[in-house]
C-alpha cells in the first residue's frame, strides 16, 4: 500500500521534513524549537484556521504519521494548539466552526468533513503545550517515533484547489472590470458602478 | 491610475487625514512598536521596555513624516492589559501623533478601550479591530468607550474571496448576525477604516489588493492594510532571509508600493525600524500616483510629497 502522497508535504509552511516514515510529528505552536530528522514533519503553527488546516492536510497525506506531539507556547490570542485539540475531538460545525476551540476565528475554509475525519481517525494528540524543552521534546519523540502501525488506508490527499475561475458575471460594461458591481473605463480614468457605465 | 465616481470621505483623526481620491493626500503609514519580539521590550507581560529606544524609534519615524510629508500613526501592540497601559502611557507622554491600539485578545482590546477613554485620549486612539472575533463583551466595552475610530477588518475565515470579504462587512457573511460595518454603528465608531484583511500569499493576499479598489468604489471609506504581512508571512522569503537580509527587506518595504498603487489610503507597514525605508518608498508611490491623475480633477494637499519633494 502506498503510504505518502506523491508530492507530500502537500502544502507549504513553517516546517522541516525529517523521515517521512516516521510515527510522529511535532507542532511547535508559537515557539522555535530546533528540528529532528527522527520527525516526519517538524514545525510551527501560530493560527487557528489556516495554521490547522495545514496541519491537518500534511498529516493525513502521510499514512505513516499517528502521533502528533503539540508543544511549545501557545501563540496569545489565536490558540493554535487548543483549536487543533478541539478539531480533533470534537470536528467542525456546519459552518465551519472547529467546535469548542477557544481561538479568536476558529474556522476552516479549504478542507472537507471527510479531512478532519480522517484526520480524527488517523493520528492521537499528545497535548504538552507549554513544553520547550528539547530534551524533553526528544524523550516523547522517541518513545513515538516507530510505535504503532501505519494507518491502514492510503494517504488522503485533501485540498481544495485555488479558485482561478470566475466566481460571479463578468460586466459586459467598460473596459477594466474590477467586480461585479464596478468597472473602470481606463480612457476616463473613472471607477463606477456597471449600472452607471 | 484612476478616479472614483464614488465620493472619497477624508476623516481626521487627531489632525491626521485619511482618504480620500487617489493622488489626493499623501499616504499614511504606521509603524509598530512593541511588537512581538521587540528587543526594546524587556518584559511582555508587565510591559516594561526601554524607554530612550523607544523614544528614539518613535522620533525616527516622526522624522521621515515630516521629511516626506506622509503623515504617521503609532502602532502600539500590547498583550496583556498591564502591557498595554503602560505603552500607551508612554506612546502619549512623547508624541503628540494619533496611535492604533492593537492585541490579538478581545479582553485587552477593550481594556485598552476603556483605557484611553478615562484618561482623555480616546480621540487619538484608533482600534483595531473590529472583526469577525467580536464578541457582546467585546462590543459593549468599545460602545461604552468613548472611540470614534476603528479599523474595521474584512477577514472571511471561509471564504476569502472577494465577495466572502465584502459579506461580512456588508451582512456578516452568514457567520455574524450582522455586518461589520453594522457593528461599527453600533460600537459609536464614526471615523471607519476599511482593512481588506492581509491574508497569507497562496490564502488570498492579492484579494485584499482588489477589494481596496472595490470597497472604495462601494463605500468611500477610507481604506489600508498591513500589506507586509504578506511577505513576513512568505515561507520561501524567510528562508532567503538567512543568507540575505536585504532581500528580505526590499520585498517587506517594497508591498507598500502594491497597495498604494491598488488605492490604499493608509499602510501598516510593520516594525518602526523600517521608517527610514518605507516612508521614502511610499512617498516616490506617492508622487507618481499623484502625477497620473493630474487631469482627472485630483489636487494633492499642500504637504503632499508631490509638492515637498519633487
Amino acid at each position: 500500500m502506498k503510504t505518502i502522497a506523491d508530492t507530500w508535504p502537500i502544502v507549504k509552511g513553517d516546517y522541516t521534513v525529517g523521515n517521512p516514515r516516521s510515527r510522529i510529528a511535532v507542532v511547535t505552536l508559537a515557539s522555535q524549537i530546533n528540528p529532528s530528522p527522527e520527525v516526519a514533519l517538524w514545525g510551527s503553527s501560530k493560527t487557528e484556521n489556516l495554521g490547522v488546516e495545514k496541519i491537518i492536510v500534511n498529516t493525513i497525506s502521510n499514512s505513516n504519521i499517528r502521533y502528533i506531539l503539540i508543544c511549545g507556547m501557545e501563540s496569545r490570542g489565536h490558540l493554535a494548539g487548543n483549536s487543533l485539540l478541539s478539531i480533533h475531538t470534537n470536528g467542525i460545525d456546519k459552518k465551519g466552526r472547529i467546535i469548542g476551540s477557544e481561538g479568536a476565528i476558529p474556522f476552516i475554509e479549504n478542507i472537507s468533513r471527510e479531512a478532519v475525519k480522517r484526520f480524527q481517525q488517523q493520528v492521537v494528540l499528545l497535548d504538552r503545550i507549554g513544553l520547550t524543552d528539547l530534551t524533553e521534546i526528544m524523550k516523547i519523540v522517541r518513545k513515538y517515533k516507530d510505535r504503532g502501525e501505519v494507518y491502514p488506508e492510503e494517504p488522503l490527499v485533501a485540498i481544495s484547489q485555488k479558485k482561478r475561475q470566475s466566481t460571479f458575471t463578468l460586466p459586459r460594461s467598460g473596459d477594466i472590470i474590477v467586480s461585479e458591481e464596478f468597472v473602470m473605463d481606463s480612457a476616463a480614468g473613472i471607477v463606477c458602478p456597471t449600472k452607471d457605465f | 491610475m484612476f478616479k472614483f465616481q464614488k465620493e472619497q470621505e477624508i476623516v481626521n483623526i487627531a489632525g491626521v487625514k485619511i482618504g480620500g481620491q487617489p493622488g489626493e493626500l499623501p499616504t499614511v503609514l504606521a509603524g509598530t512598536i512593541f511588537y512581538d519580539k521587540h528587543e526594546i521590550v524587556k518584559d511582555v507581560a508587565r510591559g516594561l521596555f526601554d524607554r530612550a529606544a523607544a523614544e528614539k524609534l518613535i522620533n525616527l519615524q516622526e522624522a521621515s513624516a515630516e521629511e516626506t510629508g506622509n503623515p504617521h500613526i503609532i502602532h502600539i501592540f500590547g498583550t496583556t492589559p498591564e502591557s498595554i497601559t503602560r505603552y500607551i502611557d508612554f506612546v502619549a507622554e512623547i508624541s503628540e501623533a494619533p496611535f492604533l491600539i492593537d492585541s490579538p485578545e478581545g479582553n485587552v482590546r477593550s481594556h485598552a478601550a476603556e483605557y484611553v477613554s478615562e484618561i482623555g485620549l480616546a480621540d487619538k486612539a484608533i482600534y483595531n479591530s473590529i472583526n469577525m472575533s467580536i464578541n457582546g463583551s467585546e462590543i459593549e466595552a468599545l460602545a461604552l468607550s468613548d472611540i470614534d475610530s476603528s479599523i474595521i477588518l474584512g477577514f472571511n475565515a471561509t471564504d476569502s474571496s472577494l465577495q466572502g470579504r465584502m459579506e461580512m462587512l456588508e451582512t456578516g457573511a452568514g457567520l455574524l448576525e450582522e455586518g461589520l460595518l453594522s457593528i461599527a454603528d453600533r460600537c459609536g465608531i464614526i471615523n471607519k477604516l476599511i482593512d481588506p484583511s492581509m491574508t497569507p500569499m497562496g490564502n488570498g493576499a492579492g484579494v485584499a489588493l482588489r477589494m481596496t479598489i472595490t470597497a472604495k468604489a462601494k463605500w468611500g471609506h477610507p481604506t489600508g492594510s498591513g500589506i507586509h504581512n504578506a511577505p513576513s508571512a512568505w515561507n520561501w522569503l524567510n528562508k532567503k532571509k538567512e543568507k540575505d537580509p536585504v532581500l528580505y527587506k526590499i520585498c517587506d518595504v517594497g508591498s507598500t508600493c502594491l497597495q498604494q498603487a491598488a488605492a490604499g489610503d493608509f499602510i501598516l507597514y510593520g516594525p518602526i525600524e523600517y521608517a527610514p525605508y518605507v516612508f521614502p518608498m511610499a512617498a516616490m508611490s506617492d508622487i507618481m500616483i499623484s502625477e497620473a491623475v493630474a487631469d482627472l480633477d485630483i489636487e494633492p494637499a499642500s504637504r503632499h510629497p508631490v509638492n515637498l519633494l519633487v
